[in-house]
């Protein structure tokens, strides 16, 4: 290669800014999104880790408890014994009272344990005053060990109370934001947790001699506390939002398969406009070999321009998206204390060589054509679109095979790798069929539009005329409108669904519980025992439902048991997918049967007529599965116990909330008032309307899926992109056919009309073909990746506005790339736009 | 009297402190707290509130074995030096240090509030073995992971123990675990116990209050097991024991202290301190007692005693220098005794460094040809950084 070739080939891109800028923003968008989204979860992963290691330090082992954590004196005891290296934490969550939603995680420890299992850093040692006060951490009920981005003071909020602890210390470094330490005597009245530990932390010898200990230590343990490991216990907390992540580095990898049908309509366009400076320098005696070269390394710099502005891009947007990402791990999976916005250069070099790589492959195909050009000849723009039409049935071939491939994939494996795996080459292969669907229209379209004129016959054969260009064009529209489509009804059947379900579950007219259920606070808050007689001896009240929700751990894996007393109408409210409804609720009421929701079923392959085993405070205990009901609340699962069975297992008598349904005539509101006078005295409870909750719950889905509505956004902006610089390209390089037409007494308005048309046309065949796409890829997104991934089986609603909506959105992003060439062809002099020829 | 124990009080504080100093260190790289600002902080806690030892008390027992909560720190000090049957030698130290951190009772909302905290501190010393090893705990006052209480006698911190076998407050049993180290012991009643300084008030310097109330058991057959690793010796000799209460702290001239308890074998015990000042000299106020083979006691000032350093061993883990052998004379007793480590490495390097072991005594008493045993504690030898 020559500097002098480089200079001829990039000669053309810097002389038309217009198409390099948008084939730069094409790459640049499409890595943008690929590295956010893995920016995003990498940050996410790490808060896990960074929070989890945090609490863990350098135990191998720990004792955890059931619903009720890990008695302390089970801790003193072994201490007393002696032989054990181990430290009692109770660790939880509480809202800052000025910021409801950020919660700060409690590490309360003995400072006199944590010698061996956690270094964290409290020390400030350039103010040699304000050093740690062990003193008033082990004294003052308000002195705690603060990261030094809260400040002197900081109040959080519990339930009802609120509690401001001061600095007597300062923990340094990014990792432990959002943690505050306290002594264990100060984050028990905190927690609201007298008495208790969330767990203790053991230091076990590794190989033989630990097995032996723990043996050991089993052998001493109550039955329901168990010996874990919290390694492994992270593992399986981390893998729990897994599907999640995966979710959505599948979205972001659309993305670039979008950004990469831009690069390859950016390239193939210059190679096409070039024709005549290509087949001159094959004349030259410029090699095959060195011309392939050469407009591969010019893609190449277009390529590392897009990645580079890319990558900066996805930086800006990661910063937003983690907060997003963060939201909804909060909500669906487990609380994120650490906000941490981690750049992994990984994920940086990952976006980077994606976005290079896929410059590379989208370049292929053109700088193969532009290789081969005859010496001597111009490569003909007919030559091209012929080669096109000899390519056509072989697309369709190679687009049926995908189809038909994708869907074995998907038929065969219910992995949800494989799952993503059958989306993506169902989305390739429809991206393949764009071209032939092209010409079908068009042809099917010409009786039709033989009766509009001129104009329209000539925009309508245009289309086809063009499939280099067209089709190409319309392939990556159609992708990036079809990902709106799919991923918009998968939204809004997913809304549907839970809106149905909460509908139907929360069919009680009040619901009670104490202050904070809101932030999650109260899980441990109780109602007082007096309040279910209170509510059934109110007059107004005819049934009233109890719920108790507790953490269980089921084979080292989180789900909740809910032990419930359901009036007749609360049972009605569950809808059992299997097992006899019947027979279901009678074995329900007896106590000696569970019932569990669908992705419990789903992921532990679980029937009705299995057991599960639970541990108990009396032992191990085995449950027949009685019934399996839907069930959108919970993602690890939920099994619902009869509240007398429980109490009588768990030796546990509490409530957490309770329902109560209104006499006929009844006004709830009258009622609430009437119970809130009545319960006054006993204990201060929120009473709410089912209509309340439902909102809320509605709330959280809709905070849960923004990363998913800001994704299908972005996907729509990287259309909206390729539509303007594909159908900019393919005007502007008709400038001298307009000037020609111009010259033969067409007035610029009409040939601004035939654009319009044209382009327009165009938007409107993308726009179509999106349609089916969009609702193929939301069938495989709803009846397979969601269940694959969360095990919920979720309706299929379609709601035509969105249909209705894509297809505006497409004509209308095609009109405006018409408006430049527009705008360009009637500022120039046809005969200046025909001097060259 | 191990009057100058005391003194080990302001660094048992400034001990807990660093050790929370070194649990919460700051990360890589930073340079390594040196605790004074963190002794400043906790170290220098008000003695305001506290009671002090003004003027000599009656002792009364068993109610004073147990703890003085109103009075900021108190300890139960054990060493002695056994020997099995072979005559394999060790020496071991125990000491619990109850620590008040408020002279106000702490809030009672939580079983794990309290103000009182202890530390413990546990040496084993095998001679033979020429092995010297040092461990430390705290814990505090709640869920009976710490304590003390008078009857029955028992003071423990988790499974480091000093307990009455039964009502009577003697004989005791002294338990102690650590890594494969353990100690299970029995001292009985040997001689009477002596009250320190002016009738049990031990002055640690002029100011009024700055004062201990003081008694020692200074010689107590001692019989049990010493357990190292797979082996288990089973052990003999005496011991002696420190009971010490105060509200005090270092004079302003007061740098650190010397103090030997030796048991003679002819019957004798002799304790002595000597403070030293940062001049160099001996304070005043150093001070000891010779208890005859009958139990009487005689005070001995500190002009009274005349001591020498005859040589040096430099610590390799600190590179603190410590007096490695004494010549130790009470003229007007015409005793002329020369102390010399049973080992020489018996450093605690704890969060408080200091040498604590066993000693040998060679020497005469008159014309009379004397031996005998006993520990030595030797503090603030640290080179200053």
């Amino acid at each position: 290669m020559t500097p002098l070739l480089w200079r001829a080939l990039l000669r053309h891109p810097l002389r038309h800014p217009w198409q390099l800028g948008l084939a730069v923003l094409g790459i640049a968008l499409g890595v943008a999104v690929v590295i956010a989204v893995d920016l995003a979860n990498t940050s996410a992963r790490r808060g896990f880790t960074l929070a989890m290691e945090r609490i863990s330090g350098q135990a191998t082992h720990r004792i955890v408890g059931g619903s009720l954590g890990v008695p302390e004196t089970l801790y003193a005891q072994l201490r007393v014994a002696g032989g054990w290296t181990l430290a009692p934490v109770l660790s939880g969550y509480l809202p800052r009272a000025d910021q409801p939603g950020a919660l700060l995680q409690i590490l309360g420890v003995d400072p006199f344990a944590e010698a061996p299992f956690r270094a964290l850093s409290a020390l400030d040692n350039d103010k040699a005053s304000g050093a740690f006060d062990l003193r008033a951490l082990l004294l003052e009920p308000d002195a705690a060990l603060l990261p030094e981005t809260l400040g002197e003071t900081v109040t959080l909020r519990r339930g009802g109370q609120s509690f401001t602890l001061r600095r007597a210390g300062i923990l340094h470094g990014a990792e432990l934001d959002g943690l505050i330490i306290t002594d264990l005597a100060s984050a028990q009245v905190l927690l609201g947790q007298p008495g208790r530990l969330s767990h203790i932390d053991l230091i076990l010898p590794e190989g033989t001699a630990g097995e032996q200990r723990a043996a050991e230590l089993r052998a001493l343990l109550p039955a329901e506390l168990r010996l874990e490991q919290p390694a492994m216990r992270n593992q399986a907390t981390a893998n729990l939002s897994a599907a999640f992540s995966l979710n959505l580095t599948a979205m972001s990898l659309l993305a670039l398969v979008v950004g990469m049908f831009l690069i390859y309509n950016a390239i193939s366009f210059a190679v096409v406009q070039r024709r005549g400076l290509l087949g001159l320098l094959r004349a030259l005696g410029v090699s095959r070999r060195e011309l392939f070269i050469g407009i591969l390394g010019e893609a190449l710099l277009l390529g590392i321009a897009g990645t580079v502005l890319g990558t900066l891009l996805g930086l800006w947007l990661g910063l937003g998206l983690v907060q997003l990402v963060t939201q909804t791990i909060n909500d669906l999976y487990y609380v994120l204390s650490v906000r941490e916005f981690f750049i992994d250069p990984l994920s940086l070099g990952k976006g980077a060589a994606l976005g290079l790589l896929a410059t590379l492959a989208a370049a292929w195909l053109p700088a193969r054509e532009a290789a081969d050009a005859l010496p001597g000849a111009a490569l003909s723009r007919t030559h091209l679109e012929s080669r096109w039409r000899t390519l056509l049935p072989r697309l369709l071939v190679a687009a049926v095979m995908l189809l038909a491939l994708g869907g074995l994939v998907l038929y065969l494996s219910s992995s949800l790798l494989a799952g993503f795996a059958g989306l993506f080459l169902l989305i390739l292969g429809s991206a393949l069929l764009a071209p032939p669907l092209v010409i079908a229209l068009t042809t099917l379209n010409q009786p039709l539009v033989a009766r509009l004129g001129l104009l329209a016959r000539m925009a309508n054969r245009d289309a086809a005329r063009h499939l280099s260009r067209t089709g190409v064009a319309v392939a990556a529209l159609m992708v990036a409108f079809a990902t709106t489509v799919g991923v918009g009804v998968m939204v809004d059947s997913f809304r549907g669904g839970v809106a149905i379900w909460v509908n139907d579950l929360l069919n009680a007219d009040l619901y009670l519980a104490p202050p904070g259920i809101e932030d999650g606070s109260a899980n441990k808050a109780h109602l007082d025992p007096a309040v279910l007689a209170i509510l059934r001896s109110t007059p107004g009240v005819a049934a009233v439902s109890s719920y108790h929700a507790v953490p269980l751990d089921l084979d080292g894996r989180p789900v909740t048991l809910v032990a419930a007393e359901l009036a007749p109408a609360a049972q009605a409210g569950y809808h059992l997918i299997a097992g006899d409804p019947a027979q279901a609720w009678a074995a329900f009421q007896s106590g000696a049967a569970v019932l569990i929701s669908e992705p419990l079923a789903y992921r532990r392959q679980l029937r009705v007529g299995d057991h599960l085993q639970l541990t108990t405070a009396t032992g191990l205990r085995s449950f027949p599965i009685a019934g399996i009901f839907l069930d959108y609340g919970s993602e690890h699962g939920r099994i619902l116990l009869h509240h007398a069975a429980y109490a009588r297992a768990w030796q546990d008598a509490s409530i957490g909330s309770a329902a109560v349904f209104a006499a006929p005539g009844v006004e709830p509101r009258v009622l609430r008032q009437r119970l809130l006078e009545r319960l006054g005295t006993v204990q201060a409870l929120v009473i709410r309307s089912n209509r309340d909750i439902q909102a809320f719950t509605l709330d959280i889905f809709d905070r849960t899926f923004t990363i998913t509505q800001v994704l299908r956004l972005l996907a729509i902006l990287v259309a909206v992109v390729g539509v303007l610089s594909a159908l900019l390209a393919l005007q502007l390089e008709r400038a001298r056919e307009f000037a020609v037409l111009r010259a033969t007494g067409m007035s610029a308005a009409e040939i601004g009309g035939l654009v319009s048309l044209q382009t327009g046309f165009i938007g409107a065949i993308a726009g179509l073909l999106a349609l089916p796409v969009g609702l193929l890829l939301a069938a495989v997104l709803i009846f397979s990746i969601n269940r694959r991934a969360f095990g919920w089986s979720l309706p299929f609603e379609v709601d035509p506005l969105l249909l209705l909506e894509t297809l505006v959105l497409a004509i209308l992003a095609a009109l405006l790339a018409g408006l430049y060439p527009i705008w360009r062809m009637t500022r120039t002099r046809p005969a200046e736009a025909l001097r060259a020829e | 009297m191990k009057n100058y124990r005391l003194l080990s009080l302001i660094l048992i504080a400034l001990g807990m402190a660093l050790m929370t100093a070194a649990y919460l260190r700051k990360p890589a790289g930073s340079t390594p707290n040196t605790g004074l600002s963190v002794a400043s902080a906790l170290g220098n806690a008000d003695s305001a509130g506290y009671s002090r030892a003004h003027t000599p008390r009656p002792f009364h027992f068993p109610a004073d074995h147990g703890p003085h909560p109103d009075f900021r720190n108190e300890w139960w000090y054990v060493t002695g030096n056994l020997s099995d049957e072979r005559g394999r030698a060790f020496g071991y130290q125990l000491t619990l240090f109850r620590i008040a951190l408020s002279p106000t009772p702490a809030a009672p909302d939580s079983a794990w509030r309290t103000r009182q905290v202890y530390m413990g501190h546990f040496a084993l010393t095998d001679v033979a073995g020429q092995r010297h090893e040092g461990f430390e705990r705290f814990s505090r006052d709640a869920l009976g992971l710490a304590g003390a209480q008078a009857e029955p006698f028992r003071v423990w911190l988790e499974d480091w123990e000093l307990a009455s076998v039964s009502v009577d407050f003697l004989p005791l049993r002294l338990r102690a675990r650590q890594g494969d180290l353990a100690l299970d012991l029995r001292l009985d009643a040997g001689k009477p116990m002596v009250l320190q300084g002016d009738q049990g008030l031990s002055q640690k310097s002029a100011e009024p209050g700055n004062a201990s109330y003081y008694y020692s058991y200074t010689r107590m057959p001692t019989a049990g097991t010493v357990q190292i690793g797979a082996q288990s010796f089973t052990v003999s000799g005496s011991s002696w024991l420190d009971r010490e209460w105060s509200t005090s702290a270092l004079g302003p001239n007061q740098s650190g202290w010397d103090w030997f308890a030796l048991q003679l074998d002819d019957g004798r015990e002799l304790m002595f301190y000597r403070l030293r000042r940062q001049d160099g000299g001996s304070d005043p106020f150093s001070s000891g007692v010779l208890v005859a083979a009958d139990g009487q006691t005689r005070h001995l000032p500190g002009d009274t005693v005349s001591l020498q350093a005859l040589e040096t061993w430099t610590s390799p883990h600190t590179g603190d220098t410590y007096p490695a052998g004494w010549r130790l004379r009470v003229p007007a007793e015409a005793l002329d005794l020369t102390v010399t480590p049973k080992v020489a490495g018996q450093e605690m390097r704890l969060t408080v460094r200091y040498w604590e072991g066993a000693v040998s005594v060679q020497g005469h008493a008159g014309a009379t040809p004397v031996s005998g045993q006993g520990y030595l504690e030797m503090t603030r030898y640290a080179e200053p950084r």
